[in-house]
């Protein structure tokens, strides 16, 4: 198969498709309705199931029942309907019982506006519901991009048992590149005989699989919060994605920024970079595991005097980039959070402000 | 050779042909061809970026009347019709283009305003590109016609020729992609009214192997991070 010319949204429908997830119930909302648009015809053509839900509360239990069964599932929302869909993310944890969120992120908070932001960094990687959970969080910067996470989040979700959230603006849902799908289907085997509730006859096998989030006994609750740290320490070890721009320079300001927002910062780096000031930047591919280390040894560097964290929201991420930095360097916040994306202009007159 | 059209043109497609860029590049054309009187209207009710609005302060500073939802509602959830464009339909100017939303969906709002057509059908041309989803056969173009003509109560009159990648486009895509609405048009019967190629590969292009007008492609919609072409230029 050639490349295609695709809305990202179109593209996270197709990728889910390739990636063997047959399942998808979902909730409209602008700016990701694409998706559903899209997976309504397609997967009756590819012989699955497209079923849309009563409310964003009723999906995320939807996902939880197919999950628990043992079926590859996955949604997508946007900022106020993954709010609603928290209380369930918060159960699936707990349980865990693999699943893909994808959040294609609008204004907030409240209604907000349609327009692309970033201010649900806090929500995907802190929590969002309750309780000592943690979602694997990924963040593509292009409509490519989209594809490869999508594609990677189903056996993330499974080797975890966890919650994956594919967490891109809305203009990675909205904006259209050429794409390219690999042309056979990438279906990893589950490992769900282990845990789910598929069946004693199906698996053949004389041992009951219990999925619950319920745990009255404090040790059994305290022993299953242990077992879900465990897999949040592992992968903070083993889950880190970033890329970097321009790092072989002696960059005078480092630059952590993620999604589409990254690509208008390689504009303003290239045209600084013309000014003769150099700039350097981390761009996180993982939220949550945060590259924590990689950013602290990149601030570093001897030339660099100042790291930016530079965001569509009002300053989330900048609160895990101090935390990288433990002090060594100084930090500051830039970003807008209306609908407008700041500008290459915008960001160049910010970091000249830093020297 | 560029396209000639006059009256009132609806531009209608599946959902990301490349209808917006095809009424924008048309009006300006037009209007660069001498048309006096060129008027452009924004009934997507589908789409919640890259629209026709996004080009307004150039396509007025042209000197075409661009007929919008007023200036508050621009952003809204749940997007408007201006009753501007039953007056434009009604009392028709030299060139009317009229730029509509994705698929049958987006055609719906053409049943709306059918009454201010009257008895005079107008212009209704298919925007394809066959590097879409649903459309790279012509069976799948077959069948968004129908259902764009079922729900706009209209009957197409001509296709467009929309072959593109964006930034990957080269001008083989553009020969394959008239070979296609070639296909489409003898197993339609519907006209190839022109095709569309990006400004930077017109010279590069052999116009004996495109045997229909070409309308060059001053990109507007753009993402924050690119930089839209100059609608002014040559």
């Amino acid at each position: 198969m050639g490349k295609v010319l695709m809305k990202g949204n179109e593209a996270i429908g197709e990728a889910a498709i390739r990636a063997g997830c047959l399942n998808y119930f979902a909730y409209p909302i602008t700016p990701q309705s694409e998706v559903a648009e899209y997976l309504s015809r397609r997967l009756p053509e590819a012989g699955g199931v497209f079923l849309q839900g009563e409310s964003e509360v009723a999906v995320s239990y939807m996902i939880f029942g197919a999950a628990a069964a043992g079926a590859r599932i996955f949604t997508t929302s946007s900022s106020p309907g993954i709010s609603l869909m928290c209380e369930g993310i918060s159960y699936i944890a707990a349980a865990q019982c693999p699943a893909v969120f994808v959040n294609i992120m609008r204004g907030g908070p409240g209604l907000g506006g349609i327009l692309p932001s970033q201010a649900d960094y806090f929500q995907a990687t802190k929590g969002g519901g309750h309780g000592d959970y943690r979602m694997l969080v990924m963040a593509p910067a292009s409509v490519q991009e989209a594809v490869e996470m999508v594609m990677t989040a189903f056996p993330l979700a499974e080797k975890y048992r966890n919650p994956v959230m594919i967490l891109g603006d809305g203009l990675i849902g909205q904006m259209m590149e050429p794409v390219e799908f690999p042309d056979d289907l990438r279906s990893e085997p589950s490992n769900k005989d282990d845990w789910a509730t598929n069946g004693m006859d199906t698996r053949r096998s004389d041992k009951r699989n219990l999925v619950k989030s319920l745990f009255l006994d404090p040790d059994q609750l305290n022993r299953n919060n242990l077992a879900l740290k465990a897999k949040y320490d592992r992968m903070n070890r083993e889950e880190v994605r970033y890329e970097t721009y321009h790092m072989d320079l002696d960059y005078r300001v480092l630059i952590v920024s993620y999604g589409t927002m990254s690509r208008v910062c390689r504009t303003a780096i290239d045209n600084l970079a013309e000014e003769g000031i150099d700039v350097g930047m981390i761009r996180p591919q993982t939220l949550f595991p945060f590259p924590v280390q990689q950013v602290h040894d990149a601030a570093q560097k001897q030339s660099c005097v100042h790291v930016a964290s530079i965001e569509m929201s009002m300053g989330q991420m900048v609160e895990d980039v101090q935390r990288a930095l433990q002090g060594v360097k100084p930090v500051s916040w830039y970003g807008k959070c209306g609908g407008d994306v700041p500008t290459p202009e915008e960001i160049m007159e910010f970091v000249r402000t830093l020297l | 050779m560029t396209p000639d059209l006059k009256g009132i043109v609806i531009i209608v497609g599946n959902y990301g042909s490349g209808k917006t860029e095809v009424a924008i590049n048309l009006a300006v054309a037009s209007h660069a061809e001498g048309v006096a009187g060129v008027r452009i209207a924004d009934l997507d009710l589908v789409n919640p970026y890259f629209r026709t609005r996004e080009a307004r302060h150039q396509l007025h500073r042209l000197g075409i009347d661009v007929v919008l939802p007023p200036e508050k509602y621009l952003h809204a959830d749940l997007p408007i019709l201006s009753p501007d464009v039953a007056g434009m339909i009604k009392q028709p100017g030299p060139l009317n283009i009229l730029d509509v939303g994705g698929d049958h969906v987006g055609a719906n709002v053409l049943a709306a305003v059918a009454d201010a057509f009257g008895d005079k059908p107008p212009q209704m041309l298919q925007v394809v590109n066959p590097y879409r989803p649903f459309t790279e056969t012509v069976a799948g173009c077959m069948k968004i016609r129908r259902e764009i003509e079922a729900a706009a109560k209209l009957d197409m009159t001509g296709i467009v020729g929309n072959a593109n990648l964006i930034d990957e486009t080269d001008v083989n895509v553009i020969y394959e992609g008239h070979r296609f609405v070639q296909r489409f048009s003898r197993e339609s019967g519907l006209p190839v009214a022109f095709v569309t190629a990006d400004v930077g590969l017109m010279t590069d292009l052999d116009p004996d192997r495109l045997a229909c007008p070409v309308l060059p492609i001053r990109r507007q919609l753009v993402p924050p991070w690119g930089r839209s072409a100059n609608l002014a230029a040559g």
